[in-house]
This record gives C-alpha cells, sequence and structure tokens, in this order.
C-alpha cells in the first residue's frame, strides 16, 4: 500500500513514539505483559489463602506440597509448550502417563532403575507412534492425540489386567515421591530442572527458534530452511518422554502404578499452558508462563480443598479464576 | 440426467419399502411381556435351550468397575448354557446408546450396570416393553418398571456401619474427615448420607465431619485430596473413605505425611488390598464388603430369568425382584475368616 510521503512521515512518527512510550515504562510487549500478570494472579491467590487459612496455607510445608502436586502437571506441561507451540497439541498425555506406569510397575522387581527407564522409554514409544502419525501419517494432531488418547488408557488396563501395581516396598521408587534433595522434595526438583532445561531449549537453542518458527508460519520455517517435518516429530516424543516422567512421579508419591492414572489430566496441561501465555495457534510461547500456570492451578486445588468448599463450588470458583486469570492478560494480538 | 434421477427414486423407494417390511416383521416376533410383575416369566429361553445375556456396564475408570466385567465373565464361563456377551460403555452418554444397540441384537436377558441410574432408566424400560428381562445391578434405576430383578449392595447401609465403628472406636468424640466418592451418583450420595445420619444419631455433636471432598473413586484424586487436607487439618481422628481402591491414595498421602499413627481409616468394597492393610493393623481399621460379585450374581439370576427358574434353595419359582447384599464389616478379628471373599483390585 502507498501513502503519500507526508502521512507516511506521520504514521512512522506515531509508530516510533509509541515504541518509546512503551520503552519508557519499561512495559514489554505480547508474552512478556502476559507472565507479569500471571505474576500477579499467583500472588493475589497466596495473598487471599494467607488471609483465609493464616494457619495452614501460608506454611514452608504447604508449599512444599503444592509444588510437590504441581510436579507431575508441570513436567508434561513443559512439554505441552513445545507441541502447542507448532500449533498441535496432545490429548493424549494422561492416557500415556498411566500405561508408562504401568509399563514401569511390570519391571519393577528388576530395580529402581529399569522402573524409570520402562516408564520414560514407554512413554517415548507411545510418543514416537503419536509423532509418527502427525509427521508422516499426516494426521491432524487433535484426531491423532485422541486416538491414542484411547489406545494408551486400553494398553494401560490390558497390561495391567486391570489391576493396579503395588510399589509399597519398591523403596528406591518412592524416593522419588517422598525423598528430598537439599531439604527440596525430589519431584520439585525434577520439576525445576525440566522447566529450567525447557527454558534453555526453548529460549537459548536453534531447536527453540526453529519450533516457534513451524508454528508461526509452517511453509516460511519450511521455504527457510527449518527441519519442519523432524521438529514436528521431536515435539511429541518429547511429550511422550516427560508423560513417562510424571508417570515416575506420580506412581513414586502413590505408592502404586494405577491403570487409571490421570484421568483427564491433558486438560489440565493444556490449560496451564494456554494461560501461560502460549498461543493456541502456535508461534508464540513461554516456558515460564507454563510454570506460573502449573502453580495457579495447583495453588487453586490447594486452597480450595483447604477450605473444605463443597465440589460443585470447587468447579465454579476455579472457572472463574482461570477466566479472570486470561481476561486479565488480555494480549495486544490474538 | 431425468432417467438416472428416476431410477434413484426408484432404488430408494424400494429400499424404504423393504424397510418398513423388515421391521414390521420384528413387531410380530417382539411377544408379550412389558410388565415387571413376578408373574410373567421370561421369553426367549426354552428349559434346556442357550440362554442369552448381554452386559452393559460402564468405562472402566476405577479398578472397582474393572472387577465388575471380570466377575461377570467368570461367572458365565461357569455354565455351559450361557451364551454372554459384555460391553463395556465408552463414557456415561455412550451407554443408552450401545445398550440401544444390545436390545435390538434381541438377547433373552440383559445385565445392566448403569454409569447414572435415572439416566439410563428409559433405555430399560424400553428393554423391558420390548420383552427383554433387565437385571439390575448396583445403581438403582427411578422406576420399578425398569428391571425384572436388581442385585445392590447397601450403600447407605455401609455408611451405617461405618458411623456406628468410628463411633466406638473414638467413644463419639474427635474430627473425621470423609473422602466420597463421585459426587452426583447414588452409591456416595447414601453412602455419605448413612455415616452422617448415624454419627448424629448416635454422637449428637461429638463426631465432627471437618472436611467432604470427592475423591472421585480414584486413587490419584484421594491421594491429592488428603494431601491438600492433611496441611489444612492439624488433628484428624478418622478417615472415612468410599472405596478400598481410592482409600489407597488416601493412605499413602498419610503414610508420606507420617501421620498414620494419628488416626484410623475405613474403606469399602472389600479389596485385597485393604484386607492386607487390615490385617496389619495400625492405620487400616475396616472396610465394608460390597464386592464386585454382585455382577457375577447378576449374570446367574439372568440365567435363572432366562430359564424361567428361581432360587434353588428358595421355595419360590421365581428369582426375587431385589436383592440387596448386606455390608459384611470386616476388621482385624474376622479378617482371615472373610479372606476368600476379597476381589483383587490392587496387589498385582
Amino acid at each position: 500500500m502507498s501513502t503519500p510521503p507526508a502521512e507516511r512521515a506521520t504514521v512512522s512518527e506515531r509508530l516510533q513514539s509509541a515504541g518509546s512510550l512503551r520503552d519508557l515504562l519499561g512495559m514489554p510487549s505480547g508474552v512478556k505483559l502476559q507472565e507479569f500478570a500471571l505474576v500477579g494472579v499467583v500472588l493475589v491467590l497466596i495473598l487471599v489463602g494467607a488471609v483465609l487459612e493464616p494457619d495452614s496455607f501460608p506454611t514452608t510445608d504447604n508449599f512444599r506440597a503444592i509444588l510437590t502436586q504441581a510436579s507431575v502437571v508441570g513436567v508434561i506441561a513443559i512439554g505441552m509448550t513445545f507441541v502447542i507451540a507448532t500449533a498441535g497439541i496432545d490429548l493424549s498425555v494422561g492416557s500415556v502417563l498411566a500405561a508408562s506406569g504401568i509399563a514401569g510397575g511390570l519391571v519393577v522387581d528388576e530395580g529402581t532403575a529399569a522402573f524409570v527407564l520402562a516408564a520414560m522409554g514407554f512413554g517415548l514409544l507411545l510418543g514416537m507412534v503419536n509423532a509418527g502419525a502427525i509427521a508422516y501419517g499426516r494426521v491432524v494432531p487433535f484426531i491423532a492425540t485422541l486416538a491414542m488418547f484411547a489406545i494408551a488408557r486400553g494398553l494401560a488396563l490390558l497390561m495391567s489386567d486391570k489391576e493396579p501395581i503395588s510399589l509399597l516396598t519398591a523403596d528406591g521408587v518412592r524416593w522419588f515421591g517422598t525423598g528430598e534433595i537439599a531439604t527440596i522434595p525430589v519431584s520439585v526438583v525434577i520439576f525445576l530442572a525440566v522447566a529450567i532445561g525447557g527454558w534453555v531449549l526453548l529460549n537459548r537453542t536453534r531447536y527453540g527458534r526453529y519450533v516457534v518458527a513451524v508454528g508461526g508460519n509452517r511453509e516460511a520455517a519450511r521455504i527457510a530452511g527449518v527441519p519442519v517435518r523432524r521438529i514436528i516429530l521431536s515435539v511429541y516424543c518429547l511429550t511422550g518422554l516427560l508423560a513417562g516422567l510424571a508417570a515416575v512421579l506420580l506412581s513414586a508419591r502413590l505408592a502404586s502404578a494405577s491403570p487409571v492414572s490421570g484421568n483427564l489430566l491433558e486438560l489440565d496441561a493444556i490449560g496451564a499452558v494456554v494461560i501461560g501465555g502460549t498461543s493456541l495457534a502456535g508461534g508464540r510461547a513461554t516456558i515460564f508462563g507454563t510454570f506460573l500456570g502449573v502453580l495457579v492451578f495447583a495453588i487453586i486445588f490447594n486452597l480450595l480443598t483447604q477450605l473444605n468448599l463443597a465440589t460443585e463450588w470447587q468447579q465454579i470458583v476455579k472457572g472463574v479464576i482461570i477466566l479472570g486469570a486470561v481476561l486479565i492478560q488480555r494480549p495486544e494480538r490474538i | 440426467m431425468t432417467s438416472i434421477r428416476t431410477l434413484a427414486l426408484l432404488v430408494c423407494a424400494a429400499v424404504l419399502a423393504l424397510g418398513v417390511a423388515a421391521c414390521g416383521d420384528d413387531d410380530d416376533d417382539g411377544g408379550g411381556t412389558e410388565t415387571t410383575t413376578a408373574g410373567t416369566p421370561a421369553q426367549g429361553g426354552e428349559a434346556g435351550g442357550t440362554v442369552s445375556i448381554a452386559a452393559s456396564v460402564p468405562p472402566t475408570d476405577h479398578g472397582w468397575l474393572g472387577q465388575v466385567a471380570v466377575k461377570a465373565r467368570e461367572a458365565a464361563e461357569q455354565f455351559d448354557d450361557v451364551d454372554f456377551e459384555l460391553v463395556e460403555a465408552p463414557d456415561a452418554d455412550g451407554q443408552a446408546q450401545q445398550i440401544e444397540t444390545l436390545i435390538n441384537e434381541e438377547p433373552d436377558v440383559l445385565v445392566v450396570l448403569p454409569y447414572d441410574g435415572e439416566q439410563l432408566t428409559p433405555v430399560a424400560e424400553k428393554a423391558m416393553e420390548a420383552g427383554i428381562p433387565v437385571v439390575n445391578v448396583d445403581r438403582l434405576f427411578s422406576t420399578p418398571e425398569a428391571a425384572r430383578a436388581t442385585i445392590l449392595g447397601d450403600n447407605y447401609g455401609i455408611g451405617v456401619q461405618a458411623g456406628e465403628f468410628l463411633a466406638e472406636q473414638l467413644d463419639c468424640q474427635g474430627n473425621v474427615v470423609e473422602i466420597q466418592g463421585i459426587a452426583g451418583i447414588s452409591v456416595t450420595e447414601d453412602r455419605t448420607k448413612g455415616f452422617a445420619d448415624t454419627i448424629k444419631e448416635l454422637c449428637g455433636d461429638g463426631l465432627r465431619i471437618i472436611a467432604q471432598q470427592p475423591g472421585d473413586f480414584n486413587p490419584d484424586t484421594g491421594l491429592e485430596v488428603m494431601e491438600a487436607i492433611l496441611q489444612a487439618e492439624d488433628e484428624i481422628d478418622a478417615v472415612y473413605t468410599h472405596d478400598d481402591d481410592m482409600a489407597e491414595g488416601v493412605v499413602a498421602a498419610i503414610q508420606n505425611a507420617n501421620r498414620e499413627d494419628e488416626m484410623i481409616l475405613t474403606g469399602a468394597g472389600g479389596s485385597c488390598n485393604a484386607f492386607d492393610l487390615i490385617e496389619e493393623g495400625g492405620l487400616y481399621a475396616a472396610t465394608y464388603l460390597y464386592s464386585p460379585t454382585m455382577a457375577g450374581s447378576a449374570v446367574n439370576m439372568a440365567r435363572l430369568i432366562g430359564l424361567g427358574e428361581g432360587f434353588s434353595d428358595l421355595l419360590e419359582p421365581e428369582v426375587p425382584s431385589e436383592v440387596v447384599v448386606p455390608p459384611t464389616q470386616v476388621t482385624q478379628d474376622n479378617v482371615e475368616d472373610l479372606r476368600d471373599l476379597c476381589f483383587t483390585g490392587a496387589g498385582g
């Protein structure tokens, strides 16, 4: 489009001044703004909790409990961030978690390492099936992972004969759920490690830039030389692997590998990623946002349960808080 | 174009006519039984012939339901004269559609454990009207016309017994946490009500329910909910749970927090894992039998209805319309005697 020189100058002047106004106020744009808003939501929730339950909410013990609970969804949500960044989705993570846990449970007698490797390996395997279907089979991610959602659940029930596998005596495995590293629960350490690793991968490596590029504009990325198919393959393998890791964390705490675990976990993971600021349309992602999103859900659950709110009210309150968290963020571009 | 159209129209008309004719024939074969009065014996299964039984159960989203399917199949395998088919519903809504499909297959008897009794009452009535007797398991339909016979446990009774047990153990003084089943279904509501009514009656306000949250009959949810409640409450004397499988998660939470000595816990169902824990003593104090074997018994009842027979130990010639299985209390005193009755929903 062509604008006469005089107007062009005015437009660019305006843009420039707007740019400098943002800089002046130190206000970042787009995703960063959302992250700050979400930090605000977390702080408000903590404040509300401290006021309503002063004896039991704002305690170190409780924060450890909240983070420990958050670690299962959290680990999965980090992986989900990468998937959603490519404009994909993975609906199978909850079922894959259950199947991975059972896979680990079947070999737990061979030792803790066997359990962990089997669980993560099986999760990776199922993730690879998803990846293959989506990247090579050209199946839409929603459908491919929906199919795996059902298949993995069926596998979990089949492999376990519909019975949970007890891990009561598997002390090595239970360490993942109840042990500590420098007074921090192991689950939390693992969650933080995955989150930091995910952040570095997304923001400081070429791989991370490729992932976002594939989501932002697949054709442009392809033309620019990004190995699109391999990128797409990799993100679904990642969620599978992390679902296996989450299975280890959950089974350890539960002292049992259960075939009915992880029910609807994918919704929590996806919800956390989206309220964190990552766009479902792809091209924009934030690990820190996902971390905050996971935290928001965990805090809400903890607080509402501590308040002993009747379940029907819990559902409503949770939905309202989520809506509020998203509305506060008000992204510049959809 | 016109000739192709005419041809198409003729084909459609022919198909339609055939369809109407076929449906018309079905109606004639349907036969008489509509009402549930005990007097009318079932059609279809002639004494000495094979009884075809179709069973519909909800999706296995927790251990107890998984065992239901197992027990039903085991029961059917005991007999040579039973042709058995079991379908698991994909979800709560899908079950109605599945039952419609089963009705079209015209089994002799239908066994149904509905995800929700009220929601599936219309389709059950439809089966009854089509001449297929229905055996209702566990979750009650809302009208008597919906089933020929019902077998269920006594959910209210579980609450009553647990209430009596805890009232006695705690001397009518203390803080109780209740971890419920799936919110909104009759099983859960009855277990809650039985407990609440009983402790009110026996202890007045002495036993206080300080937290009440649904665990969805799921160990994951039981774990997470109990973890949060343990943070909120410093002094818990007892935990009343609605389900043994779910209680495993609750127990794990208590153990992880090192607070097993602080409280005692009751479950429901009768899983072998619960039996083991009860035998050990300590935290897990009691459970109440509510066995998935009732699904197997339902198959047995269905077979008898199909054959036009009654229970051999009873004098009456027909299967009773309601069988209520009492919730036998299992504690350390009698756990070994009742070992055979536990179901493996746990322990592998």
